[in-house]
């Protein structure tokens, strides 16, 4: 047993590190809620960091190293999915990689579009896949999450094909690693950024973070922040699909009820788009909402866990 | 980085897996059930810690010098998780071989070391903690035993609360107070429990038989040399030797366990395939793992020789989560545990239901989280 990353996966957050600098801080002035960044996209396409799992040495490790870090930035973009679920859908395959469960496809995915690669989960360990066509998917500007949201159409929904070569299995452990992954980049970023804002702002003559009210509940957001990259890392090496479920289910419930408090302890700047706050909580809000939300992530889990206890 | 046990691991669990089906008698989990201090588990405890020790088992991560066989923080871990899901059988022992033990020798006078040790590495010794006061629980630096220096002897004036094991220890591992300074006021006398003018008075408890106590020191008399360290080194020494305690107990592991039993009754009465009882049942898993992946991330520090930081209290605060939410499921889906229906169940609950309060509120780990790892402004005093 060893949690210490390897010389290797230091090397690869240094490189990343570079990579991802630029990027670090958001646009000022009026940005879309889904801030993309194609430059940015186009850098870790380049670099080979989403293809990072497919290297022996690296595996889903170095893929929740990347998404984790990645997650942190203000901007979207579709690493996750890449990263984790990308390797099964051998060489080439077009991006952004998207997922989501057969009864779902009625509500809009993250980065879905046009040209795309769906994933879709059936309930019994199968999958099919699909490239929606030019014209069968609909963003949805309007949406308050700040990831690119897109709609596909019924009746190109209906075309996905069988792919009975995925393991169904493997498939949604990758996607709740992605899931996990993801959330853990977003909440410490998010948490970072309320740390911030409390140490600065005075109230009552003394910063807010001087209130106890406020440090207990920071403190607990880190204490599951924290737990949860160290649970997501260990699912990830192990490559267990129990664990793996384990780690999402940690993730939506914290993602839940940190960033309630998030908002809550930014007060009315909070609620600006000036401040990068919402980039990070309303991508941990569709994260909670992500394969049927919590409760469907639990029975997943319980599944995997206990089968003989769930059959009866 | 490696998340499996490796060969020597697993086979050291498994070899103190099978110490213990051999050495705990068949109702051992009913006499666990009476409590971690109680008579009976006590007695047990002195049987088995003996036979530990034969096998050299007591203590294996002690460093070589001191008689161990300098096994790495991994091994410590596997013996703790191993003897605390079973029910703890080493008793008030686990104190001895953790922290006790190590402190006498770095700190102790020859003839300390003389008396105490043997009975320690021989797994005979019950000692108890008298550190926490009526006014000093949370607080504890403003404790107010006092022991006033005279003629070369001590004399303790004052009371203890909440000790474990008292009733039947042999040694008390005192804090008093020697000085008006907070913390440099303190100092350790190591009190052995016959000594005349101590009165200790069980406290019954939801926890068990014997296992809190109230201790009263009326004109107690020590010799200077029961005095461990120098006058006032007591907080500095406690700093020390409870270094590798803050990850505490490993109750995530207990919880894990009492948790898949508690989903094996379910599901053997036909009462698991419920969904809203999957749901509550895999949201405590998810904190027991999310507890243990916070433990395993500082003990595998460690084991690269770093010392433990505050972080520490992050993992103990996960530990609190995972205690409680396994003991809500138990509460709510299996109420008949509570009493005689399983007797392992009703045991996590009772050992669980400390988890946030014993060895350091669970509040005092969230300020420790806030001031030295988020480094939030301080508190204004
Ligand atoms: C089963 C058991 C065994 C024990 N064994 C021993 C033993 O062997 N030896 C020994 O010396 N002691 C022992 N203790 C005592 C233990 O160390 C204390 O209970 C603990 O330090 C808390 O002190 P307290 O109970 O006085 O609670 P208090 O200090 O009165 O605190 C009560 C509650 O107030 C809150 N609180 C306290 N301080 C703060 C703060 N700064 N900020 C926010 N909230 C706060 C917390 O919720 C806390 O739980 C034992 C306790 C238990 C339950």
């Amino acid at each position: 047993m060893d949690f210490e990353l390897t010389p290797d996966h230091v090397t690869l957050l240094d490189a990343l590190e570079g990579l991802v600098k630029p990027f670090t801080t958001a646009p000022i002035g009026e940005v879309p809620f889904a801030l993309g960044n194609e430059e940015l996209e186009a850098a870790l396409v380049e670099g080979g960091f989403l293809e990072i799992a497919r290297e022996p040495e690296f595996g889903l490790v170095g893929a929740m190293l990347v998404v984790e870090r990645v997650a942190q930035l203000p901007f979207a973009v579709e690493a996750a999915n890449s990263a984790f679920v990308g390797p099964l859908l051998g060489e080439g395959v077009a991006r952004p990689v998207c997922v989501a469960e057969a009864d779902r496809l009625w509500q809009p995915i993250r980065f879905l579009r046009d040209g795309a690669t769906l994933v879709i989960l059936d309930n019994q360990g199968g999958a099919s896949t699909l490239t929606p066509a030019t014209g069968t998917v609909s963003a949805d500007p309007e949406s308050l999450f700040a990831y690119p949201m897109g709609l596909v159409s019924a009746d190109e929904a209906a075309r996905a094909l069988p792919a009975p070569h995925l393991d169904g299995r493997d498939l949604r452990m990758r996607a709740n690693l992605a899931l996990a992954s993801e959330a853990t980049g977003l909440l410490r970023a998010a948490l970072q950024s309320t740390i911030e804002h409390v140490s600065e702002r005075k109230q009552f003559g003394r910063p807010l973070a001087t209130f106890q009210a406020l440090r207990h509940r920071l403190a607990e957001i880190h204490v599951r922040t924290d737990s949860l990259y160290w649970m997501t890392l260990r699912a990830a090496g192990l490559g267990d699909p129990g664990e793996a479920a384990l780690a999402a289910l940690h993730a939506q419930e914290s993602a839940r009820i940190a960033v309630y408090d998030f908002h809550q302890m930014l007060g009315a700047m909070g609620m600006t788009l000036e401040h990068p706050l919402h980039f990070w909580t309303y991508r941990l809000k569709a994260l909670t909402g992500e394969y049927g939300g919590r409760g469907r992530q639990a029975m997943t889990a319980a599944r995997l866990l206990w089968p003989e206890a769930c059959a009866v | 980085m490696d998340f499996e046990w490796d060969d020597e691991q697993s086979a050291f669990r498994e070899t103190i897996r099978d110490f213990i089906t051999r050495n705990v008698p068949a109702d051992w989990e009913e006499i666990a059930g009476h409590g971690p201090g109680s008579e009976e588990l006590t007695h047990k405890s002195r049987l088995f810690c003996a036979a530990l020790a034969e096998q050299d088992l007591l203590f294996p991560h002690w460093p070589v010098e001191l008689g161990g066989k300098g096994a790495d923080p991994w091994h410590q871990q596997i013996l703790a998780e191993e003897m605390w899901g079973a029910g703890e059988p080493r008793g008030a022992q686990y104190m001895n071989v953790n922290w006790i033990g190590p402190t006498l020798v770095r700190y102790g006078s020859e003839a300390q070391k003389e008396r105490y040790l043997p009975p320690i590495v021989n797994g005979n010794a019950i000692w108890c903690q008298g550190f926490s006061e009526p006014g000093a629980g949370s607080d504890l630096a403003s404790l107010r035993t006092s022991a006033v220096l005279e003629d070369g002897t001590y004399r303790i004036n004052g009371q203890k609360i909440w000790t474990s094991y008292a009733g039947l220890a042999d040694t008390c591992f005192l804090l008093v107070r020697t000085g008006p300074d907070r913390k440099s006021g303190i100092s350790i006398l190591l009190v052995p429990m016959d000594t005349p003018g101590i009165t200790v008075r069980e406290i019954p408890s939801i926890i068990g038989e014997g296992d809190i106590h109230e201790m009263f020191f009326d004109d107690v008399v020590v010799p200077a040399g029961a005095r461990l360290g120098e006058e006032g080194q007591a907080w500095e020494i406690i700093d020390y030797s409870l270094r590798n305690e803050r990850l505490g107990i490993p109750r995530y592991h207990l919880a894990r366990k009492t948790l898949d039993r508690a989903v094996a009754t379910l599901g053997k009465h036909g009462a698991f395939g419920e969904e809203a009882v999957q749901i509550e049942a895999a949201r405590a898993a998810s904190l027991c793992e999310a507890a243990r992946s916070a433990i395993y991330a500082i003990i595998s520090r460690r084991a690269h020789g770093e010392a433990v930081g505050p972080e520490a209290a992050a993992a103990r605060f996960a530990t609190v989560m995972a205690e409680r939410a396994v003991a809500e499921f138990i509460v709510e889906h299996l109420p008949g545990s509570l009493g005689s229906a399983e007797p392992y169940l009703k045991m996590h609950h009772q050992r669980g239901i400390v988890a946030g309060i014993a060895s350091g509120a669970a509040e005092i780990q969230l300020n420790l989280v806030a001031s030295s790892v988020l480094n939030l402004p301080r508190e204004p005093r």
